[in-house]
């Protein structure tokens, strides 16, 4: 007998760039899928009836627009690749609606989830946020509403969740090696969401050498529980994989079969390829164990050849340190702090000031945000953002299903604002309008 | 001179020619049972028309190993495969004795673990004991390193009466395939085996001593050492032998389709450019896929003899098949019925057809005209669309590069050979639905053994080489070799051109020039540890694709008038 039926039909939309790298000797370079290509076709996993390899979509530049505010344009900061990858998430989101798969897999790159809602260059190896281009894809095409990403990335997703900060309608968790000792130095449990969204962002930075063990706990003490609650449409898995004990860039000692088994439990609807830079020793096995979990098929044999659990094992300490984050994960959730809320407020807006850095372009940029604490919306978003590369830039956001108060006020701000000289480059996202408007100043 | 004989599933055809043009044709039916007797038939036929001749190639064309797969009539295989980590290599069990052997390769053809030499030894014994005397042996990963297929090849020959290891079939990456496909390959060797030396001694009783090649799936003739050795490379040659026969009448030169319009099905086929498409992963057994590389062509279940299905007031066309059509003393309507009513041209018993549409007609509440319009209509548009549904997914198939993205050239067909029986009666209705020119040729009804007759030898390969382990592989060749941290993709496309020359030269007995190898696929890409370039990952896949033997292009051209659109 010929494999197995899978439980479900997977579509896998894989799109390895073999001639796309950010520089030749960096992570992110031509050779990193070469080998996890190698492992699927040696597998047939393409070949098992249920599981079907499609190729990606190429993203427009209104689908980057509808999400981020880019500067000085959206094209600037963009390659054929980034599109595609983007598109391939597209893709897989389209597979699902479309009612061609059940489940889809994106394993495209470059990854994306270190791209935050204004764009001034590359950070963290990403320029455009893939995951969220998608769900906001699904949202403008297919009406979705509540929806949930997991981010099983090593690194916190700080782009992710700069993005949905505000956003009571997604919900984002990250599970990732703890802020103090590594890129991008964020993601603390304090961190929840926005007044408007408090406890739709879940952090859980996990210690250094955590194990399967560590990582399968907070999936079952905490996101499946908050996930039963909150209830969304779509389930994403951001499926980094650079948490794996083998990875260069990374301190945790996570498996194949751990991956596995955590795609089992999550059951998410779509998975999409962040990071992951051991590209011998862990992508080949890992991809393979998620693809198998995914469709429902067994892994048992999916381990690294240099596999030993024994040496994995979390210690003592590390045990009893995860299960107190991963209580207090859950408390940040069914019961948000007070104190979460800035009450930082200017004339009805709240107020955040923000500092980011973006490692990979070497680029500081200083933002500072209002929030139209309004009763009928989510709220008009006004972000004024200055670079050391391009000061005096303007986003404002009308988020969807924003009132008819915030509807117009963000267009009157838009029309004022290019006539305040000092601002230079402006961005308004209409989302109600299903429009976006720009406004350069020579 | 060349003989040519495609043994068919209903007919045996046959036929010879030179340099001047075709000398003689012979059809007569198969008989499934007897194929050698089909073929001691239709040889007789060609010699009572054409005489002694000598001849001096002849290419056979047969159903034998896809019958003997399809009917399951197959001999008994001892299979051995060493995994290493991945999915469970009990999935892909395949026939009666199948054992896993401890060991495997990761995906650079690194040993992870030794192959267990004990284990190979008491299995080899205890497949010995259940009296099966052929084998096939096939690692994970060994085209990146054949090593432990070569480490049971060399426990198991001296014992076995033939031997199937994974990498003599494909280079290509895929061991559920390569598992099947090595499979299938030994167990059609012992029935293969016997036919190929009852064709020899029938070719003497003939008088004949030509040098015998066996048709492939790809197009592509092999000689009958060559076939001995993969036997399972000649399932399929039919649909092959009609695409070859449509390349030796007609001059194509763009993108363009086949229709083959059969009894039950009609098969479609491919051009790119002219040339037909090839695949290495198209081919299925028993729900098993495999590595034959072979024609990209589909089977539609559509044909002459589909019967007419009335519901309602709609009809419809096929897939089933109940005997054959009234205009041939059959008992249902059928499509042939249809186009019958409708067109100049008449067929068998035209009153027939007549009187079985206006059945139809009546039904549908319209005239017999009518309604043998509707009929053919429907099939023409069935047909286009599950053709265009066939091209969506060539067209849609998955890239992995920016550049092939971007770039990635579409087939878009400019023109449309129908071939088959009913193909004159349904020309100007598929023109109209495909919106295209058609061809119908001449002689197209022995295409297939002009096919046959006319192929070439084809064969493809792929090298592999990993400068940072200093190794270089050309598995179906058998080459392996220590290479330098310098060794370049540019030599890499020289040794693999060079070597695939050479194996057909001295195998094949078929002088080829190297500017025939064509490099189908390239790829040079560095390998990085940590900040430093260690090593080149070199891959190359080359060619030498199927066509008309030199010489004798254009002796059997026909007129490809093209019929007026609609
Ligand atoms: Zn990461
Ligand atoms: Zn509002």
């Amino acid at each position: 007998m010929y494999m197995q039926g899978v439980a479900n039909r997977l579509g896998v939309v894989f799109f390895p760039a073999f001639d796309w790298a950010i520089s030749p000797t960096h992570p992110e370079r031509q050779e990193r899928l070469l080998y996890t290509m190698d492992q699927l076709k040696e597998e047939g996993v393409f070949d098992i009836p249920g599981i079907e390899e499609y190729r990606p979509d190429e993203a427009g530049l209104e689908d980057v627009r509808r999400v981020h505010f880019s500067f000085p344009d959206t094209e600037s900061h963009l390659t054929p690749s980034h599109l595609i990858a983007a598109g391939g998430a597209i893709k897989a989101a389209k597979l699902l609606r479309e009612g061609d798969a059940d489940k889809a897999f994106a394993l495209v790159r470059p990854p994306g989830h270190h791209a935050m809602k204004a764009v001034h260059g590359g950070r963290g190896f990403c320029n455009v946020n893939i995951e969220a281009i998608m769900v906001e894809y699904l949202r403008e095409h297919y009406g979705v509403g509540r929806v949930a990403i997991v981010d099983t990335d090593c690194h916190h997703g700080d782009g992710t969740q700069d993005v949905y900060w505000h956003d009571p309608e997604t919900l984002y968790i990250s599970l990732h090696q703890d802020g103090r000792t590594l890129f991008p130095g964020s993601g603390f449990s304090s961190e929840l969401g926005g007044p408007k969204a408090l406890g739709k962002t879940i952090n859980i930075p996990l210690p250094p050498r955590t194990s399967d063990e560590g990582f399968l706990h907070a999936v079952d003490e905490v996101v499946l529980p908050i996930l039963e609650d909150f209830r969304p449409e779509i389930v994403i898995n951001s499926a980094g994989q650079d948490n794996h004990f083998s990875d260069p860039l990374t301190d945790m000692n996570f498996s194949a079969q751990g991956y596995a088994a955590l795609n089992q439990r999550l059951n998410p609807d779509i998975a999409v390829l962040e990071g992951g830079y051991s590209i011998h020793g862990a992508l080949p096995y890992v991809n393979t164990g998620i693809i198998l979990a995914m469709a429902g098929l067994d892994y048992a044999y999916v381990r690294e050849p240099d596999f030993d659990p024994e040496s994995l094992r979390q210690d003592k300490r590390t045990r009893e340190y995860i299960h107190q984050i991963c209580s207090q994960a859950r408390q940040s959730y069914f019961h948000p702090p007070d104190s979460g809320i800035s009450r930082n407020m200017e004339d009805g807006y709240f107020v955040r000031s923000k500092e980011i850095f973006y490692d990979t372009d070497f680029i500081t940029e200083r933002q500072r945000e209002h929030l139209l604490d309004c009763d009928h919306c989510s709220g008009l978003l006004l972000m004024e953002s200055s670079s050391s590369r391009l000061k005096n830039c303007l986003g404002i956001e009308i988020p969807r299903g924003a009132c008819q108060r915030c509807q117009s006020a963000g267009q009157m701000y838009f029309d004022k604002a290019q006539q305040n000289e000092s601002l230079r480059n402006m961005q308004l996202i209409d989302r109600p309008g299903g429009a976006v408007r720009r406004f350069r100043r020579e | 001179m060349l003989l040519g004989i495609d043994v068919g599933g209903t007919h045996t055809d046959a036929v010879l020619l030179d340099r001047s043009g075709l000398l003689a044709s012979a059809k007569v039916e198969t008989r499934q049972d007897d194929l050698l007797q089909s073929i001691h038939a239709a040889l007789g036929r060609i010699r009572d028309l054409a005489g002694e001749v000598e001849v001096q190639r002849f290419n056979l064309s047969t159903t034998l190993c896809t019958n003997a797969i399809v009917q399951d009539e197959l001999k008994p295989v001892g299979v051995m495969v060493s995994a290493g980590p991945g999915i469970d290599p009990e999935n892909f069990r395949i026939g009666d004795h199948y054992e896993v052997i401890r060991g495997g390769l990761d995906h650079r053809g690194e040993e992870i673990q030794a192959l267990d030499l004990d284990q190979v030894e008491q299995c080899t014994k205890r497949f010995l004991d259940q009296g099966l005397r052929v084998f096939a042996a096939v690692g994970k990963f060994s085209p990146r390193n054949p090593e432990h297929e070569e480490s049971m090849v060399r426990a198991i020959s001296d014992r076995a009466a033939f031997l199937t290891a994974g990498h003599w079939i494909s280079g290509q990456l895929n061991f559920p395939r390569r598992i099947a496909t090595s499979y299938y390959n030994s167990a059609v060797w012992p029935i293969f085996n016997e036919f190929a030396n009852s064709v020899e001694s029938s070719l003497r009783e003939h008088h004949i001593s030509p040098q015998l090649n066996i048709l492939k799936a790809d197009g592509g003739t092999m000689p009958l050492s060559q076939a001995r050795r993969l036997p399972v490379e000649s399932i399929f040659s039919g649909p092959a032998a009609s695409v070859m026969g449509l390349m030796a009448l007609c001059d194509i030169e763009e993108d363009a389709l086949m229709l083959d319009v059969g009894g039950t099905t009609t098969d479609v086929g491919v051009f790119a450019g002219g040339d037909p498409l090839v695949e290495a992963e198209s081919v299925e057994l028993v729900h098993r896929p495999t590595l034959v590389r072979a024609m990209k062509t589909e089977s539609i279940g559509l044909g002459g003899d589909s019967a007419i299905a009335l519901s309602e007031d709609l009809c419809r066309v096929g897939p089933r098949r109940l005997g054959a059509s009234l205009a041939c003393g059959g008992e249902q309507a059928t499509l042939v019925d249809a186009l019958n009513c409708i067109s100049e041209e008449t067929f068998g018993d035209r009153d027939a057809s007549i009187r079985g549409m206006r059945e139809i007609g009546s039904g549908l509440q319209c005239s017999v005209e009518e309604a043998a319009l509707r009929v053919v209509r429907q099939s023409c548009r069935s047909l286009r669309e599950k053709t265009m549904a066939m091209l969506e997914r060539i067209n849609e198939r998955p890239v992995y590069t920016v550049h092939e993205f971007l770039e990635s050239r579409r087939i878009e067909p400019g023109k449309l050979y129908i071939m088959g029986g009913p193909a004159r009666l349904l020309a100007p209705y598929l023109s109209r639905e495909f919106g295209l020119p058609v061809v119908v040729p001449d002689n197209a009804g022995v295409a297939n053994a002009l096919g046959a007759a006319l192929a070439r030898p084809t064969l493809q390969a792929e090298l592999f080489a990993d400068t940072h382990l200093h190794h270089m592989t050309v598995p179906v060749l058998g080459r392996q070799e220590r290479v330098s941290r310098d060794y370049t993709l540019k030599q890499a496309k020289r040794d693999l051109s060079e070597d695939l020359c050479r194996f057909v030269r001295d195998n094949y007995h078929w002088s080829v020039d190297e500017s025939e190898a064509e490099v189908v696929e390239e790829s040079a890409m560095n390998m990085v540890r940590g900040v430093h370039t260690v090593g080149q990952d070199i891959r190359v896949k080359c060619q030498i694709k199927p066509g008309i033997t030199p010489d004798y292009e254009g002796v059997v051209k026909c007129i490809c008038k093209e019929l007026p659109t609609g």
